[in-house]
């Protein structure tokens, strides 16, 4: 009883075997079968195998978190990275830099991550981290209006100062406390889709949404362009001709 | 048949044993699921985390990468810095380790399945009719049921004569012919029972010559087939031509690869070396191209190990199960007559014969199927027959041939114990001359838990971040905040940060300019070093040093600067680090203006550096509250006090510690102490000196030659133009210094002395500090112009040509005041 028939699938499969057959018959082959040193197959195979990017490109980004003070912004990269937490965390005074892989279905994304200082005393200093990012993550507390105000002023400060093509993600932090809630949701999603930015409310606490947080911006990179490595010299600038001073 | 028992008995107990994953919504297509095979061998769960630094698994690994020829299509770059990289290779590389690493794992995501896979091969000699072939291929099935795959090989399904080995056509009609009767025989209805869960699906055909393979596969398992391609080679005549070679098939079953190859290698008793290259052709020459993304599946599903290839072909040695099965053509080694054979054979006495059996001499000596496995021959040699018959060819017309087990069945496992023969027999089939050898193969099938994979993925990548985060530079500051408290006019405070290497790679630090700044830092902080270089546990001082110079105390007193910065301190390939720098100005009466100083009738230190609460606090807009600042009276007051008799006043340098406790006095208001008259005199110049604006501007300086007519003039237009506050000081000032020419004899002063306006008078004399109060000069006319006029204002060089022409002038015209009472 012949339950299938051939799909065409196969037919085709067979076609292009065949076809491979003839291929084969190169004049290279035609070689005297007597006399020939016997290969250990363990050895094999001989053939030159070609290396190529092929398996999983690893795309390097820059991220950089912003956010007013207090709003989780290093525990949501040492959740991230570590995979910790810190009821405690020391607050940042410069700008740390951590380095984490996202691997996706189609490629591997390397975010080279600074985490900023959020105290409102090293505010000008941010664009020296966001500048040239490809992606961005505003933090703000649930538990704190204010901090979500700041969200606001943040993402407008990158939209206009930052790069034209930077993927924004506002995370809605310390997700955990909801019997404190003062940012509604709903509220956040809103002017989140208005300004085309993404947004996840995350707690670095129990971990909820962090990782999908980051894979989600993974995901909105675009992983064709690869961005360049990171100069470790500074490029020479050609020599002005020199001015007479006089 | 007692005796394949045996070895189905052998070889299960050895693989009864754990099965980490218990089998969940694919129940197990074998009947006896408590058989559970798998290796012990297989690392077991529970050692999630470790780093496999070494090869595991004890048997051979058989595509180990270690012969792969690595090479990258690109080139090797050399940087700036002279080092060569290849970006591409390295990434391969790294790649290649995580590969590794997850298949060393696999069991973490891995469910293995059991099921069963006959594999049939029959060398049928061009014949084939109406013959069942249910007793070849349906042979175990009451003790096993259906097995889940079925491949079959054949050999010479043609004449191998030249017209057949060139032309195909017959081919094609005979592999037909073949395959359709193996689809009827195991979809016959006494095997199905109408159900059609129990049917079989063909998955692919190859034929090559008189080569066929073809592999069937229950129904339900159709959906989890994928990727199945096929090839041939051809090894025979001219060493391409397919007399002699493979066909084979390959396919991905969940997530385990498979790999059939049927073969026929050369003949004739005595080639034995002609068999093992033409084994050596076939599986080197086999090659899949079965594209991009289903190498990428297979490489992630950690099935394949080579991972470097780098091409979207796979050859034999790249999936976890292979059959060889075919006429391999190995016979009983001629050391034993050809009657012999036949007399042994006939009385199934193997034993011997099996010891000089071609093939298992050839394997044991590692020249042909290295690493390949056979079971045990349980059946008696299965060429050469009769057709027909179930006798041996004896027939006086025939050459006599010693019987030999020409038909065999082999296999590879990339896992150890992933394959257990149920059992390995032949059947009884006549009409070829060869009898058809068929065997069960119990095997483990990996089925993948894709969210189990990704997690075993993401903890490889996490260690190999972690190794790179912990790869960054790392420093500790002793102290990142540096309040310098209160700093006082003209005062240096230092203060020092220890910065010790606590990671474990050399850090180089620097500081370096806020986002679009030039400099390091604000004007009033020094820091030495501004760079350095740490191994790691060194240690090292950085020194942060705050000066209050005369330009700082004016910025400081205009509110245009507050004693609070923030340094940049960058690791070298890591993170910043910010230093706070902060300090309270204890505000001084020094480098402010007499405008100012006049309204407020506290002590300045009172007065509140915050213009908002300095206006609630004064009347800023009244024009004064006194006629001079009172630090000033307070100065001359001190000074005659003492008495102006001093010899040598303001001739003589003060002591420097009572010049700044005068300073402090001044400031918060304390009254002074007994403090030496030559320290007030060197106050007094200092501060007149330091006034944030002279109190003659440029503008009065007289441009044209002085003369006795028109000093007159020159003097009343210079104390009009003079506003009221520097006017009431310029009186005040003036007035003291004729009193303390009064006493001339005793301070041996002298009005052109004080009136002198040598350039680079020296010590600090007399005639400097008048030079200095009535002129708000000094020794050179750079400091001239600061003082005259505001350099913020005025141009530099025009104020410095005004002054250069005109100092005669001012010289006279001092002396003028001095002298007379002209005021």
């Amino acid at each position: 009883m012949v339950i299938e028939e051939k799909t065409e699938e196969k037919n085709n499969n067979n076609d292009r075997c065949d076809d491979h057959d003839i291929k084969k018959v190169s004049p290279l082959l035609f070689l005297p079968l007597t006399n020939i040193v016997v290969i250990q197959p363990s050895k094999l195979p001989l053939r030159i195998l070609l290396l190529f990017t092929m398996s999983n490109r690893v795309c390097h980004f820059k991220l950089v978190l912003l956010g007013d003070t207090a709003v989780g912004k290093s525990c949501l990269v040492v959740r991230f990275v570590r995979d910790e937490f810190f009821e405690f965390q020391e607050p940042t005074i410069g700008a740390a830099f951590l380095t984490q892989t996202v691997a996706l279905d189609d490629a591997t994304v390397k975010f080279e991550i600074w985490d900023t200082a959020g105290q409102e005393r090293y505010r000008s200093l941010a664009p020296m981290y966001y500048r040239g990012a490809a992606a961005a993550i505003i933090v703000y507390d649930i538990t704190n209006p204010d901090s979500f105000a700041g969200a606001k002023s943040w993402v407008k400060e990158l939209q206009r100062r930052g790069d034209t093509n930077v993927v924004i993600a506002l995370a809605g932090n310390k997700a955990d406390l909801e019997s404190r809630r003062k940012v509604d949701f709903q509220e956040a999603n809103a002017y989140a889709e208005e300004n085309g930015i993404l947004h996840m409310e995350t707690s670095a606490k129990n971990s909820n949404n962090v990782r999908a947080l980051f894979v989600e911006i993974a995901k909105s990179l675009p992983k064709a362009t690869q961005q360049p490595e990171r100069e470790a010299f500074p490029i020479v600038m050609q020599k002005e001709e020199t001015r007479n001073c006089c | 048949m007692t005796a394949n028992q045996q070895i189905a008995a052998n070889q299960y107990p050895a693989v009864q044993n754990t099965m980490p994953i218990p089998q969940q919504h694919h129940p197990p297509s074998s009947p006896r699921p408590a058989a559970d095979a798998y290796s012990p061998n297989t690392p077991g769960g529970g050692t999630s985390n470790r780093v496999v630094r070494a090869k595991t698994p004890n048997s051979p690994s058989k595509n180990n990468s270690a012969g792969i020829i690595v090479a990258s299509r690109a080139a090797d770059e050399e940087t700036e810095d002279g080092r060569i990289r290849n970006r591409e290779a390295s990434a391969k590389i790294r790649d290649a380790w995580i590969y590794k690493q997850i298949r060393s794992r696999q069991d973490e995501f891995t469910q293995y399945k059991q099921g069963r896979v006959f594999v049939g091969t029959w060398n049928v000699n061009a014949k084939g009719k109406e013959e069942s072939l249910s007793s070849w291929l349906c042979a175990d099935w009451h003790q096993h049921g259906p097995p889940d795959i079925v491949v079959v090989g054949f050999q010479e399904i043609v004449d191998l004569n030249a017209v057949n080995v060139a032309v195909e056509n017959k081919s094609a009609t005979r592999s037909q012919f073949w395959v359709e009767k193996i689809r009827s025989t195991l979809n016959s209805r006494q095997n199905t029972l109408g159900d059609p869960t129990r049917t079989y699906t063909e998955l692919a055909v190859k034929f090559l010559v008189g080569l066929l393979v073809c592999v069937f596969v229950k129904a339900p398992h159709k959906p989890r087939v994928k990727y199945v391609h096929s090839d041939s080679v051809g090894v025979g005549v001219m060493g391409m031509m397919g007399n002699k070679g493979g066909v084979t098939i390959r396919l991905q079953f969940y997530d385990s690869t498979l790999c059939f190859i049927c073969a026929h290698l050369a003949a004739h008793r005595e080639n034995v070396a002609g068999r093992n290259a033409d084994f050596a052709n076939v599986y080197t020459k086999i090659s899949f191209e079965i594209g991009h993304e289903a190498v990428q599946e297979v490489i992630k599903l950690g099935s394949m190990s080579q991972w470097a290839m780098g091409t979207s072909s796979v050859g034999v040695p790249d999936h976890d199960l292979v059959f060889w099965f075919g006429d391999l053509n190995y016979r009983v080694d001629e050391s034993i007559p050809t009657e012999r054979v036949m007399e042994l054979s006939k009385a199934g006495m193997l034993e011997e014969l099996i010891e000089h059996d071609q093939l298992n001499i050839e394997r044991a000596a590692g020249r042909v199927f290295r690493d390949f496995e056979e079971g045990p021959l349980g059946f008696k040699p299965t060429y050469k027959y009769q057709p027909g018959t179930d006798l041996y060819e004896e027939r006086p017309d025939k050459k006599l041939r010693a019987p030999a087990w020409c038909d065999r069945i082999l296999w590879l496992a990339q896992e150890p114990g992933h394959v257990a023969q149920l059992n390995y027999t032949r059947s009884e089939l006549n009409v070829s001359d060869h009898k058809p050898v068929m065997s069960t193969f119990l095997v483990t099938i990996k089925d993948v838990i894709l969210a189990k994979r990704e997690g075993v993925y993401r903890d490889v990548m996490k260690m190999l971040d972690t190794y790179e985060n912990n790869s960054l530079p790392l420093v500790s500051l002793d102290r990142i905040n540096l309040d310098f408290g209160e700093v006082r006019y003209d005062q240096r405070v230092t203060l020092p940060i220890v910065i010790t290497n606590t990671g474990q790679v050399v850090a180089q630090f620097r500081l370096v300019p806020k986002i679009d700044e030039v400099e390091l830092c604000k004007s009033w902080i020094t820091v030495a070093p501004t760079y350095g270089m740490l191994i790691p546990g060194e240690q090292t001082e950085i020194e942060m040093t705050i000066t209050i110079d005369n330009a700082t105390a004016h910025r400081l007193n205009t509110s245009q600067e507050v004693l609070d910065d923030v340094i940049i301190l960058r690791l070298e390939n890591g993170r910043d680090y910010y230093i706070s720098v902060t300090g309270k100005y204890a505000r001084s009466c020094f480098g402010m203006s007499v405008d100012e100083l006049v309204l407020y009738t506290d002590p300045i230190r009172e007065v509140p550096l915050d213009p908002i609460l300095r206006a609630k606090k004064y009347d800023l807009n009244s024009k004064a509250a006194m006629c001079v600042p009172k630090e000033l009276w307070r100065i001359i007051d001190a000074i005659y006090e003492r008495g102006l008799d001093e010899r040598d006043l303001f001739t003589t340098t003060g002591d420097p510690d009572e010049v700044y406790q005068i300073r402090e006095c001044l400031d918060t208001g304390a009254s002074f102490e007994k403090f030496s008259v030559h320290s007030f005199a060197e106050v007094l110049t200092s501060f007149l000196s330091n006034l944030s604006s002279p109190i003659i501007p440029i503008t009065l300086v007289p441009t044209l030659d002085i003369d006795a007519q028109n000093i007159q003039m020159f003097t009343r237009k210079f104390l009009e133009d003079m506003l009221p506050v520097p006017y009431n000081v310029f009186i005040y000032i003036i007035s003291f210094f004729r009193e303390v020419l009064l006493h001339e004899q005793m301070n041996r002063l002298s009005p052109p002395k004080v009136a002198r306006f040598a350039d680079g008078v020296t010590d600090a004399s007399f005639i400097f500090a008048i030079f200095l109060t009535i002129l708000c000069a000094f020794k050179s006319f750079r400091i001239l112009c600061n003082c005259l006029i505001l350099s913020q204002t005025g141009n530099v060089d025009d104020s410095v040509r005004a002054g250069s022409s005109s100092r005669g002038n001012m010289q006279q015209l001092m002396l003028h005041f001095l002298q007379t009472n002209s005021i």
